[in-house]
């Protein structure tokens, strides 16, 4: 079986890109993120105890409900982890001795490769329905309505939160610029199934995206879409929210200049596994929350 | 901090929310690993589904919020929000997944509302109803005290949780 969940959140670690990354959205979500890694660390967090027995009480619960496939937590991460992997990766040794020092993000140009507009519009689209797919995998439906179900998806905080500002961020203003949720719409709306398919990322998680057909399974990462659409404009309209902001909080720890967007971009792509990082945080949250309460 | 907007701005999400009932009750592939089985108690077959619970919670007015968070097997939470700060958690859980949780009620001289009662660590405050579904109250803040707890548990419909079975 893959990692119990505990190994996963002991390993997360504390500084590298990814952290680096997430830290400097800081500006535009005030003390969403703390970074929170350590099985014990995390649980102590969380239930706010401090009693030795119940938190390995607690700890027992939440790896017993982890591992067991049939509660949906392995494929809520496995989602996370997928959709972060498609595509190259920079090697980590080449950026290993870049922490705690800026990351010159021209002596990585030569091995960076700006993604065309479709491909990024779908790398973006497809993260949105991992988030989607994942929050039924990891929390249920929680409520007996419609509008309790939509109470639960935006109350959204913490890694959680952090998650979708880093994929506005990262995935929607600097590659694609200010305008990219029209931008994304138009795309969508032009793609054909075909095309769909053959996405790398589509091909790892095509099958865990509602829909019986390729035509099903795009209607419904259009519509995953369309219904966000609203939140991400609010996010981005009520924080004042540009490429260059974004770009100028990664300048503390990246050298880069605006007209490299496109280059930042395709940098933070190789880089990092931002939902990755954040998903085994927002797993290990909710597990803790539900085996604290079931013991 | 307060995320009402995001809320009001949700009003979008109906229809793929509708599209999600369907999606996520579809059964999907597993993941790419391989695995073996987790011991099949952890989570009992015998369990009744999260959504028997909801119904059950107190509701939450005035300068409170009810938000549900978590519908699994056996399991129903919701948090609770107090002029927008999250200030407890509140959850209903079936014990024939956890036996052990039962123990302690054994020992038990407190009741609320007629219902044996235990307080767990520091920030708990639980009972167990029809000696079979266990129903807690977890303060999240150090605002929301046991007499809180106590006062927040007698509001759920306990009588209607006991002829659940």
């Amino acid at each position: 079986m893959s990692k119990p969940i505990n190994q996963l959140v002991d390993e997360l670690p504390t500084s590298n890109i990814t952290t680096f990354a997430l830290k400097s959205l800081d500006f535009a979500i005030p003390g969403q993120w703390d970074n929170l890694v350590g099985w014990d660390n995390t649980i102590r967090t969380v239930t706010q105890e401090t009693d030795d027995a119940l938190i390995q009480m607690v700890s027992d619960r939440a790896i017993a409900l982890y591992s067991a496939k049939s509660q949906g937590y392995q494929q809520a991460l496995w989602l996370y982890q997928t959709i972060d992997s498609v595509g190259s990766t920079l090697g980590t040794a080449a950026l290993a001795n870049k922490v705690g020092e800026k990351v010159p993000l021209l002596g990585f140009l030569n091995k960076l490769t700006p993604k065309a507009d479709k491909a990024q519009t779908l790398d973006l689209a497809l993260k949105l329905v991992v988030e989607i797919v994942a929050f039924c995998k990891v929390n249920g439906i929680p409520g007996d309505s419609i509008g309790d179900f939509l109470k639960a998806l935006g109350d959204y905080s913490g890694g959680a939160l952090t998650r979708m500002a880093a994929l506005v961020a990262f995935d929607g203003l600097i590659p694609l610029g200010p305008d990219f949720i029209r931008l994304v719409t138009n795309k969508l709306d032009n793609l054909s199934p075909s095309e769909l398919q053959k996405n790398a990322g589509f091909k790892k998680i095509g099958e865990l995206i509602p829909g019986n057909s390729a035509q099903g399974k795009l209607n419904f990462v259009g519509e995953s879409f369309d219904s966000v659409k609203g939140w991400m404009n609010n996010f981005i309209q009520s924080r004042d929210l540009t490429p260059q902001k974004v770009s100028s909080s990664l300048q503390n720890f990246i050298d880069v200049s605006d007209d490299k967007l496109d280059y930042l971009a395709a940098f933070l792509d190789m880089s990092t596994n931002y939902y990755e990082h954040t998903g085994v945080q927002t797993l290990a949250r909710r597990l803790i929350d539900r085996a604290v309460a079931e013991i | 901090m307060s995320f009402a907007y995001v809320r009001r701005t949700l009003a979008a999400l109906l229809l793929s929310a509708v599209l999600l009932v369907t999606g996520c009750s579809t059964t999907t592939a597993p993941p790419a690993s391989s695995s073996s089985s987790a011991p099949s108690e952890t989570v009992s077959t015998q369990v009744l589904p999260g959504s028997e619970f909801n119904k059950f919670f107190p509701s939450a007015s005035g300068e409170f919020d009810r938000v549900y968070t978590q519908e699994k097997e056996g399991f129903a939470e919701a948090k609770l929000k107090q002029n927008g700060n999250d200030v407890a958690m509140l959850a209903i859980s079936d014990t024939a997944s956890t036996p052990a949780a039962v123990q302690k009620y054994q020992q038990s001289r407190k009741s609320i509302a007629g219902y044996p009662a235990v307080e767990v660590g520091s920030t708990q405050t639980a009972i167990l109803v029809a000696e079979r579904f266990q129903v807690k109250a977890i303060s999240r803040d150090s605002s929301f005290t046991g007499t809180d707890r106590e006062a927040w548990l007698q509001k759920f419909d306990l009588n209607g949780l006991a002829r659940l079975q």
